[in-house]
């Protein structure tokens, strides 16, 4: 769908998404992966873009460097989330997630939205005190069920071509 | 402060088992290196999938310079120093492109794909006796491939680039170079920053069979690929580490004897017979019942080949890109036979870079130890103890005898031969260039 069409949800829709985002980060800021994952369409994909630096008028390239199902997810969230399981994640990062310029337009189908927001996620670790930030745009589809909101898909389009610091262990 | 365990011969000690912390934290240590390996032996700089068509570059770094490798429209790569003649602007800002030439954004000097200086915009100010044909892009002097790895050096002497390789090439070739139409790279490189000495990852893909179970305990836990598979330490008797005269090695982790072969370890069935037609039957019974495969070419290129799938391989290119004495730039390009279907191309791509890349679950664990092993090393005390390699000790002057393939191979897979034998190379190099 052109952009130029997107249809803006009504105040209400806005504030349930905005709310919905809002409640997502903070679960994973305080590392409650079950109850996040628990916000997710069993359908989900969820993909982190990274960026390659090309001239101007030129196609850009993003690629992936995060690509997953439900099930590659919850493997990644098994990891970092049992002390046992990971090196990355014990102890923990130190994660604040700022989500804001949250634009929510009607999706492909009644109960779907479109839900683009920019992401600032702060990380510090054992190897990494100074800390560093992942910078982003999210582009999400959120799914309205009899349950509550869903996340269905979320692109991360990171506004970065190289990592800052080893690799990425958090979900954005 | 302690002290330390005696006065080591030299930072390789390698009748001692011992190398120096020092040249892992320091970045004087680092400088030599860049004058006495990088700029002196060949170093990897892209794949020629990177760049199929005339005009396409990419943005690399050979030792510490930044350089453009260009395919012309002959079909002819050239490696060029990425900085004006002129001004020392960069030419190439972005990291890959096409373009029909080069013109310096600075000043307007313009090159041809070769290098050549065609016009500078401003010709007529010029005294009469300029020589365009001296101020043209520095060449990298040369620039060879083997079977798509394109390599460059600064050093116009260096032996050539087969000669180089040497007997590593038999055991690269069954994963990068194995059917008629060869490998491509399915994406761009994952580029991610490490604050860790590059060697750390060169030494872990050459043969560190011995952090796999402590550091990656999670992957190796979740991954329903090898949880439902027999564990690693028993596959260990019948693998083995390969050593090259040249300092290059891998390790060769198979099934253990008496398991039955199934889907989980096998190569893809439609592509198989393509490599069975291409590599030696050797090359060919070298990759059956083949676990995994690592390796590295020194100094800074790795491989690894590792099963993500029923019937589905990853084969994962690996550069590690010194950016300091403590810190690296990894490059990670994931790459699949060109006769494989489309389907399979993305499965691989997504299963490898999901192991192995810049959000790898085994990345992760290990840049998080390898960037705390250099900052606990990063101090006078710790500076004094050198890292220990003892388990090569008992193993590395009892190669093999009965092996019938190249270079030479010691068993159990699961000591540091390898990793010692890697660093007695640093070290001669270290020292031929003084």
């Amino acid at each position: 769908m052109n952009p130029a069409e997107w249809h803006p949800v009504d105040d209400a829709t806005y504030l349930q998404i905005q709310r919905f985002l809002f409640r997502e980060a903070a679960l994973l800021d305080r590392r409650d992966y079950a109850g996040w994952l628990a916000l997710t369409a069993d359908d989900i994909r969820y993909r982190v873009n990274a960026m390659v630096s090309r001239d101007a008028g030129v196609a850009e390239v993003d690629y992936a460097i995060v690509d997953e199902d439900r099930l590659g997810l919850k493997s990644r969230i098994d990891q970092i989330s049992n002390p046992r399981l990971t090196r990355a994640e014990n102890p923990p990062s130190m994660t604040r997630r700022v989500v804001s310029n949250i634009e929510a337009y009607d999706g492909a189908s009644a109960e779907q939205f479109q839900a683009n927001s920019y992401l600032l996620a702060y990380r510090s670790r054992p190897s990494l005190p100074e800390g560093g930030f992942y910078v982003a745009e999210r582009r999400d589809v959120l799914r309205r069920t009899a349950a509550g909101w869903r996340l269905a898909r979320r692109d991360v389009h990171l506004d970065q071509v190289i990592l800052f610091d080893g690799a990425l262990s958090t979900l954005l | 402060m302690p002290a330390a365990l005696g006065s080591m011969n030299g930072w390789v000690d390698v009748g001692r088992g011992l190398v120096s912390r020092e040249i892992f934290v320091t970045d004087e240590v680092y400088r030599m290196e860049m004058e006495r390996i990088f700029d002196r032996t060949w170093v990897f700089l892209a794949h020629e999938t990177e760049i199929p068509t005339a005009g396409d570059y990419v943005s690399r770094t050979l030792g510490s310079a930044p350089v453009i490798v260009v395919r012309d429209a002959d079909g002819m790569l050239h490696g060029l120093l990425n900085s004006c003649r002129h001004r020392g602007a960069k030419i190439c800002r972005a990291d890959s492109g096409n373009a029909r030439n080069f013109v310096c954004p600075y000043h307007g000097w313009t090159y041809e794909m070769s290098g050549r200086l065609v016009t500078t915009t401003f010709d007529k100010h010029f005294p009469k006796d300029f020589d365009f044909s001296l101020h043209g892009l520095a060449r990298v002097p040369r620039l060879e491939t083997h079977k798509g790895l394109i390599f460059g050096s600064w050093n116009a002497d260096v032996v050539p680039l087969e000669d180089y390789l040497g007997d590593i090439a038999w055991y690269i070739d069954p994963f990068l170079a194995r059917t008629q139409q060869g490998m491509e790279v399915l994406a761009p490189p994952h580029r991610w920053r490490a604050k860790s000495n590059w060697k750390v990852g060169a030494l872990n893909f050459v043969g560190d069979s011995q952090h796999i179970l402590t550091t990656h305990v999670g992957p190796l836990t979740l991954d329903p690929v090898r949880a439902a598979r027999a564990g690693f330490a028993t596959a260990a008797e019948n693998s083995f580490q390969v050593v090259t005269d040249q300092g290059h090695g891998c390790t060769l982790t198979y099934l253990a004897p008496g398991l039955p072969e199934d889907a989980y370890q096998t190569h893809p069935r439609d592509l198989e017979p393509l490599y069975a037609k291409l590599l030696s039957a050797d090359q060919f019974q070298l990759l059956k019942r083949l676990r995994v495969i690592v390796g590295t070419i020194f100094p800074n290129l790795s491989f690894i080949e590792t099963q993500v799938g029923p019937a589905q391989k990853a084969v994962i290119v690996r550069q590690w890109q010194p950016v300091s004495g403590t810190e690296m730039e990894v490059f990670s390009w994931v790459v699949a036979e060109k006769e494989a279907s489309t389907d399979y191309k993305s499965q691989v791509l997504r299963k490898g870079f999901h192991n192995f890349g810049a959000a790898g679950v085994f990345e992760q664990d290990d840049m998080e130890l390898w960037a705390s092993a250099t900052y606990a090393s990063n101090n006078p005390v710790a500076k004094q103890l050198p890292y220990s390699f003892h388990t090569a000790l008992p193993y590395i002057n009892a190669p093999e005898k009965d092996h019938k393939w190249p270079g030479r191979a010691f068993k159990p897979a699961d000591t540091e031969v390898a990793q010692l034998e890697f660093m007695r190379q640093w070290d001669r190099c270290m020292k031929a260039g003084v």
